[in-house]
């Protein structure tokens, strides 16, 4: 079971699509069966006002109630065959339940869902709902594609169309504001200035691209005037003391940064 | 370009497309104009690309979240399947497509067909030879031979002319048509749950027919199955064939992934299952309304043969033109 899965599209890129979850699919499931439920509850209603007893095999008056008993029967049977493959061909793979959790039923390779498929996913429903729709959540689980027994046999998956608050404006707003609070923590634990911060971040990152002489001569240059502002002193300082003081350093301001994030990603929750 | 310059080029297309597509979250494509719907397929594509490029210049993580939602968003758009006209789509199944797809299938059928009169033959001899063995075959209430006032035993069809027509073919129309149904989606067992429902209406059968010969009422009894009961036994076996393709298609995937046998076995399928429903609906009327009637048994008999025949006639005859205009819509991938 996965969250995403890839589509490549007709120009050779892959991109990436929301799988819906396991719960947004029961919640679906529940809303339209409740639909059905209500519909029959109505042809149940229409039945006793014209007053046929359905349980006697007598009562029978008149043509017109005899019509209508033969139409509640076939309506009753389209709507429990038929009201999932109508919906979806209707409105392209959306269910009323479907479209309220904002989920829709694709082919697994990507655009709109074909009749066979629908065909193939609701007619084998009826197993897939053995225990209150037991097998569909346990084939669900165990597939990646998140995929009851139906999707398998058709080759559709049910994708999540809810669109995440990605407007540019309000991320970069955001995302600045997040950005000066986690700063302004590491720099308060660690004392270091915005630009001393900055130097010891860039040189752990290029570490590695550095060969033991280049280091020898840049860590004493970088390193010496921080230590001297701060008033620290190292019992050596070979390269491997400072790059160690430069690790110590930058330790200090994660945690105070995850910290900080730790507490806007809560007050995101509390929201 | 260096990803700073990507952005800033690329930003207002994405800015539109967006505008375009959350134009569409209510209504379609239709809530476009002309001039939108251009700037759709023309912004789509190159959206799409900047996905790729996006991740090649490994720009923050938001910003590709963003383009490449709404890449599928328009996707989604753009891509779907073209608008068949319904009615004429079915016409040509049946006029074409499905007499084909069953003569490419008969083999299940056939399969089926074995099943049934294992199940039926068993049931039958069993009863002859020990006729207490009808009630295991039988449901109790169903036992027709049973005093009833009012009811002679020798004419099965009085119990039936009690109850309206109408409704009476309607139900068992969405009866049989639910079996049907069901013998296919319980195919997915590997095909056991299809034998299953096969074998167990076979006994049913056998076992009624063997009863009612245990008291000499074998005449009446195939003048009251025979002109609905043929075509709708037919009918049963050709789903109970799909649920079959269905079940081996999982159970014996050959050179195809499992996964993708099963696919094309269900598409398949599905089609075959799908076409019994004029069988069934032309057997339920037959069964609501010529069966409970008056017409002498003999005539009931030749009618139900008739059906039957015309029905088998038409799958083994029907659309052997050229396939150039349509080929058979079956498991597209």
């Amino acid at each position: 079971m996965q969250d995403f899965d890839l589509i490549e599209t007709p120009e050779n890129v892959e991109l990436q699509r929301r799988l819906a979850g396991i719960g947004s699919r029961f919640i679906a499931g529940f809303l339209d069966n409740l639909l059905i439920v209500l519909m029959y509850v109505v042809l149940f209603l229409l039945l006793l006002i014209v007053g046929i007893n359905i349980i006697a095999d007598v009562g029978f008056s008149s043509m017109a109630e005899i019509w209508l008993l033969t139409i509640i029967i076939l309506v009753a049977f389209a709507i429990y065959w038929g009201y999932f493959v109508l919906f979806e061909m209707w409105t392209n793979g959306q269910s009323p339940g479907k479209k309220y959790m904002k989920i829709r039923v694709v082919q697994v390779e990507g655009g709109g869902i074909s009749f066979s498929s629908i065909a193939v996913r609701n007619l084998l429903r009826v197993v897939d709902a053995i225990g209150f729709y037991a097998v569909a959540g346990i084939t669900m689980f165990v597939t990646e594609k998140v995929q009851r027994l139906g999707d398998l046999a058709a080759g559709t998956v049910v994708i999540s169309e809810e669109v995440p608050n990605y407007s540019a404006s309000y991320d970069k707003k955001k995302q600045i504001l997040d950005n000066e609070a986690i700063t302004s923590a590491a720099l308060e634990a660690t004392g270091l200035k915005p630009a001393e911060y900055l130097l010891l971040h860039n040189y752990w990152l290029r570490r590695e691209e550095l060969n033991v002489e280049a280091k020898r001569q840049l860590l004493p240059q970088l390193i010496r005037p921080i230590l001297n502002r701060m008033g620290h002193s190292l019992p050596d300082y070979s390269s491997e003391a400072l790059e160690e003081y430069v690790e110590k350093m930058l330790a200090k301001a994660r945690s105070a940064e995850a910290e900080v994030k730790k507490g806007i990603h809560k007050s995101e929750d509390a929201k | 370009m260096t990803p700073a310059r990507f952005l800033e080029a690329r930003a207002g297309a994405w800015d539109r497309l967006e505008a375009i597509v959350s134009k569409t979250s209510k209504k379609g494509v239709r809530a476009l104009t002309d001039k939108e719907l251009h700037e759709l397929t023309r912004l789509y594509p190159a959206v799409a690309v900047d996905v790729a490029r996006a991740r090649m210049y490994n720009i923050d993580p938001t910003t590709q979240k963003r383009i490449n939602q709404l890449a599928i968003s328009a996707h989604g758009l753009l891509y779907r399947r073209k608008n068949v006209r319904k009615l004429q789509a079915i016409w040509g199944f049946f006029r074409n497509g499905y007499p084909r797809l069953f003569r490419r299938l008969w083999p299940y059928v056939a399969l089926a067909m074995v099943l049934f009169t294992i199940g039926i033959l068993g049931a039958y001899v069993s009863t002859i030879l020990k006729p207490s063995n009808a009630y295991l075959f039988v449901p109790g209430q169903l036992d027709l031979t049973d005093e009833d006032p009012g009811v002679s035993s020798k004419d099965i069809s009085e119990r039936f002319r009690r109850i309206p027509k109408p409704p009476m073919a309607a139900g068992i129309m969405a009866n049989n048509i639910s079996v049907a149904f069901n013998a296919f989606a319980l195919g997915i067992t590997a095909g056991v749950g299809t034998c299953y429902v096969v074998i167990f209406n076979a006994m049913m059968l056998g076992g009624f027919a063997g009863h009612f010969s245990n008291h000499g009422l074998t005449y009446e009894f195939w003048s009251f199955i025979a002109p609905h009961g043929i075509l709708e036994i037919f009918a049963i076996l050709v789903s109970a064939a799909a649920g079959l393709r269905l079940g081996l298609s999982l159970a014996i995937p050959g050179q195809l992934k499992r996964s993708a046998s099963l696919r094309v076995g269900a598409h398949e399928a599905v089609l075959l299952v799908l076409g019994t429903i004029p069988m069934f609906i032309i057997a339920g009327i037959i069964e609501g309304f010529i069966t409970p009637s008056y017409i002498p048994g003999i005539f009931k008999i030749v009618l139900g043969v008739a059906v039957a025949f015309t029905t088998i006639s038409y799958l083994v005859l029907v659309g052997r033109g050229p396939i150039s205009e349509s080929k058979p819509r079956v498991a597209q991938k």
